[in-house]
């Protein structure tokens, strides 16, 4: 989009003031704390869509996400319970051990073009759905429990963040974490599509004979915008385990996967603010359809279903086709 | 051990069913299917009704599913995928479709038969016993049909008009069009077709197994790594990619029974060792 | 001159058809050489063995002596040996510009992280880049439509294009695939231009190419092949009265040949 600077400043102070002053008021005066959790979840769901973009983005269907935020969760409680680490620090590990895992299975899988990767990528939920089953470490079927609350984040002596136990309200806290990195998250996507890197990979998206003819490293770039897809996955999936304070084999599923994909799709793949407003609309709209009961994935689906037929490229096309006409 | 050889082939021609149906959509149309099990699980929930419920006979009731499922795919590539293939900028939003498509199939289902697991009464009764092979009779036949209808389909592809003007459609569809093969119609009728083929197989495999609403999802999930296996969009690859499946099930179920869950990894990490090897499958259509 | 490209033994089997057999010739620096043919004579399998696009079955491609023939692509076009593509292939959603600085990357000094950062490296690069493009644009005869979406140009110009893109990798050898297909007179003309204007800049060019007598023109040396194996180099004038590569085109009219 063609806005000049200084309205694009505007919209991000905007919107970090809705996010970070007017969503906590509006909650407090209203009295529906449950909503934090609710957009909680948006935040951290989007950070992991955000890896599935970014995946896209290079010219792949991952919908394997749900493998890496399972995974993520999985090392978070177990570094937390088995070792005392610290929540915080679990964090990154989490994210870079997912990194690595992402690193060793992209190799022979980025190759795949197409339905091929992501088919491969499917059967990766299910795969790491049975690992967590059958590894002794990762306690089977019935998961890790009673995770502690994150505790404080103290550097040199300073308490950067306090002990979430003490805290009256820790969904708040949550909140603000997950609002947090979400804004990080999609800082550095919005970077990195905006930079040389940006164009590398739509180079690779467009045509990768081409792109190799010009000295890109198709091969490296795969691996790497993969790596730091699956990422955003693992921190995604840390912090869930911490919010529910557990974590199943079943916590992250292939139908999260391809909910993950299909936030992408819904906020339309060629916008790196798709992913969020594809997950704040399908999260709320799952939500809102709570109402009809046993017609909740029926309204849910057939709206899809009319989205697609009508915006075939996502929501955020929607812009464009205003603009145009405008 | 033929036991073991047994139940694969039994298995294997139920799979290579179903991946045939998923292969045509996707060698017609570059749609992967999504809904696929579940209208596997349509086609069982019809027999059962028609069969089990009403007492109607089984032929009949396996015709309906048929029907149903061949008009319910008629109408979603007329009325949907055309849209927005012709539509989206990028390829890949049919996916989006697909998977919408395969929500509203569950719901739908679910609303109509509920959550409760249902079976008929076996069309066959008695077992074989011999040669070191015990097989139920009704699998017997359910194998058999199976790879009747495996026949029938590899032969009307191959000799048919419209078995032709499909193969044409799917090897390129430009030069199809400038052949004069109408895109459109033979979209739908590849599109009718895969369903049918989906809901039949859920038709015949209701009388041994049972159905219940849930297993769509895992069923889409095995068509698709038969499809991975053998390379998608060729009618060899479904069919080798079914067997493969169904032998590497029946041995592992028997083999690792005592590691559990285990066939699946196993399965999974030789598939990712194998697609490293061969990406496109056995003989699979190059993506894009 | 020095020798800039060197094809040794050059041979490449797919299953039982061999598609180009125990080729060998060079290029000489600052050397336009057309590689010429009639149909299915293999030009365009050994186009893709000496970018590396395919690996020989025996045989080697040398780039100033050193060997660059099993290397991956995009090292190959490191080294300097780059390529056009024969259906015009550009990034069709970029912009002109975008596409000819993209095509920068190969010069780029900057890492990747680099880029993400926006280090001085990378910021440096980018300046760079785009008055190079700029350059590169202005030599093709793109700069008025540097703003234009890459998939809204005409033909012709998306060929330039595909040269600008060629052009700014800053090769050493750049090859041609088939750069006058498909046009009329001028546009021929003009692409002959174009190519000589390449040359002056100090560029070896190796092309694949039919049309006769723009080939002609414009080459200094000719390699013609046959059926896989080259049955003749020389120049213009030279091939033209080779009884060989008349017998291969026979059939063609003679105009076909340039005579």
């Amino acid at each position: 989009m063609t806005l000049n600077r200084t309205t694009k400043i505007a919209a991000v102070v905007a919107f970090l003031a809705v996010v970070f002053i007017a969503v906590p008021v509006a909650i407090s005066l209203s009295g529906r704390f449950d909503l934090y959790y609710t957009l909680t979840s948006v935040a951290l769901l989007s950070i992991a869509s955000a890896g599935v973009w970014l995946t896209f983005y290079i010219g792949r269907i991952n919908i394997g996400q749900g493998a890496y935020a399972l995974t993520g969760g999985y090392v978070s409680a177990i570094l937390v319970m088995n070792h005392g680490w610290s929540f915080w620090l679990t964090l990154p590990v989490a994210g870079l051990f997912c990194a690595a895992a992402s690193v060793l299975i992209g190799l022979p899988i980025l190759r795949l073009r197409g339905v091929y990767f992501a088919m491969v990528t499917l059967v990766l939920t299910e795969v790491a759905r049975l690992l967590a089953l059958a590894l002794p470490i990762t306690n089977g079927a019935k998961g890790i429990v009673s995770i502690p609350l994150p505790g404080a984040l103290s550097v040199f002596g300073i308490t950067l963040i306090p002990d979430f136990a003490t805290l009256q309200n820790s969904r708040l806290a949550f909140y603000l974490l997950a609002a947090t990195l979400m804004v990080v998250c999609f800082a550095v996507m919005y970077r990195l599509v905006n930079s040389r890197i940006g164009k590398l990979c739509q180079s690779l998206q467009q045509n990768e004979e081409l792109a190799s003819s010009i000295g890109v490293n198709i091969a490296y770039l795969r691996v790497i915008a993969y790596a730091v897809s699956s990422f955003f996955g693992g921190v995604s999936g840390a912090i869930f385990a911490a919010i529910s304070q557990s974590i199943y084999p079943s916590s992250f599923t292939v139908t999260d996967s391809v909910n993950f994909m299909l936030n992408c799709f819904l906020g339309g793949l060629g916008y790196v603010f798709g992913p969020m407003l594809g997950t704040l609309v399908l999260y709320f709209g799952w939500d809102l359809l709570f109402q009809t009961g046993q017609f909740q994935l029926l309204i849910y689906s057939g709206l899809m279903i009319v989205l697609m037929l009508v915006l075939p490229n996502g929501l955020l096309s929607l812009a464009e086709m205003t603009r145009k006409k405008g | 051990m033929e036991q073991v050889i047994a139940n694969g082939l039994y298995l294997g021609a139920q799979y290579a069913l179903i991946a045939l149906g998923l292969t045509l959509i996707f060698a017609l149309m570059n749609v992967l299917n999504f809904a696929h099990g579940q209208m596997y699980v349509l086609g069982g929930f019809i027999t059962y009704t028609v069969y089990g419920q009403l007492g109607l006979p089984f032929v009949v009731a396996l015709l309906a599913s048929g029907v149903t499922l061949a008009v319910i795919g008629a109408l979603m590539e007329k009325f949907l995928f055309r849209t927005v293939i012709r539509r989206s900028h990028r390829e890949e939003s049919t996916m989006l479709l697909a998977a919408a498509t395969a929500f509203f199939f569950d719901a739908v289902i679910l609303l109509i038969f509920g959550e409760k697991q249902r079976g008929v009464p076996k069309i066959v009764k008695g077992v074989f016993n011999d040669a070191g092979i015990i097989m139920p009779y009704d699998r017997l036949v359910v194998g058999v049909l199976a790879i009747i209808f495996i026949a029938a389909f590899v032969l009307y592809m191959q000799y048919s008009r419209v078995g032709r003007a499909m193969r044409a459609l799917a090897q390129d569809r430009v030069a199809a069009q400038l052949m004069g093969v109408r895109v459109d119609r033979y979209s739908m009728i590849g599109f009718a077709m895969g369903a049918m083929l989906a809901g039949v197989v859920g038709g015949l495999l209701v009388t041994i197994t049972g159905v219940n609403s849930g297993i769509g999802g895992p069923i889409s999930i095995k068509a698709f790594l038969m499809v991975m296996i053998g390379g998608a969009g060729v009618v060899g690859g479904a069919i080798a990619g079914g067997f493969i499946l169904g032998m590497m099930e029946s041995v592992g179920l028997t083999v690792l029974r005592e590691y559990g869950d285990v066939t699946y990894l196993v399965i999974f990490a030789a598939l990712m060792v194998f697609l490293s090897v061969r990406p496109n499958g056995l003989m699979g259509k190059p993506w894009g | 001159m020095a020798e800039m490209l060197e094809v040794s033994g050059l041979t490449k089997r797919f299953g039982g058809l061999v598609a180009v057999n125990n080729v060998s010739f060079s290029v000489r620096e600052k050397e336009i050489l057309s590689v010429i043919g009639p149909n299915g004579a293999g030009k365009s399998t050994l186009f893709k063995l000496i970018s590396s696009f395919l690996r020989p079955t025996t045989g080697e491609v040398r780039l100033k002596g050193e060997r660059i023939s099993g290397l991956a692509p995009h090292i190959a076009a490191r080294r300097g040996v780059v390529r056009t593509f024969q259906e015009t292939t550009i990034f069709k959603n970029m912009s002109v510009r975008d596409n000819v600085i993209i095509a920068h990357h190969l010069r780029s000094k900057a890492s990747l992280f680099g880029f993400f950062l926006g280090t001085g490296a990378a910021k440096a690069d980018e300046a760079a880049f785009g008055a190079s493009a700029d350059e590169v644009l202005a030599l093709l005869g793109l700069s008025s439509l540097a703003n234009e979406t890459a998939r809204n140009l005409p033909h012709g110009h998306l060929r330039a294009l595909g040269i600008a893109i060629g052009l700014a990798t800053n090769p050493s050898i750049l090859l041609l695939d088939e750069p006058f297909a498909g046009m009329n007179h001028d546009e021929t003309m003009r692409m002959v231009e174009m190519v000589r204007r390449l040359r002056e800049l100090g560029l070896t060019i190796l092309l694949v190419e039919h049309d006769m007598p723009a080939v002609m023109k414009i080459s200094d040396r000719l390699v013609v092949l046959n059926f896989g194996q080259k049955i003749a180099e020389g120049t213009p004038s030279e091939i033209q009265a080779n009884d060989k590569v008349i017998e291969a085109y026979l059939g063609s009219e003679d105009e076909a040949i340039g005579l």
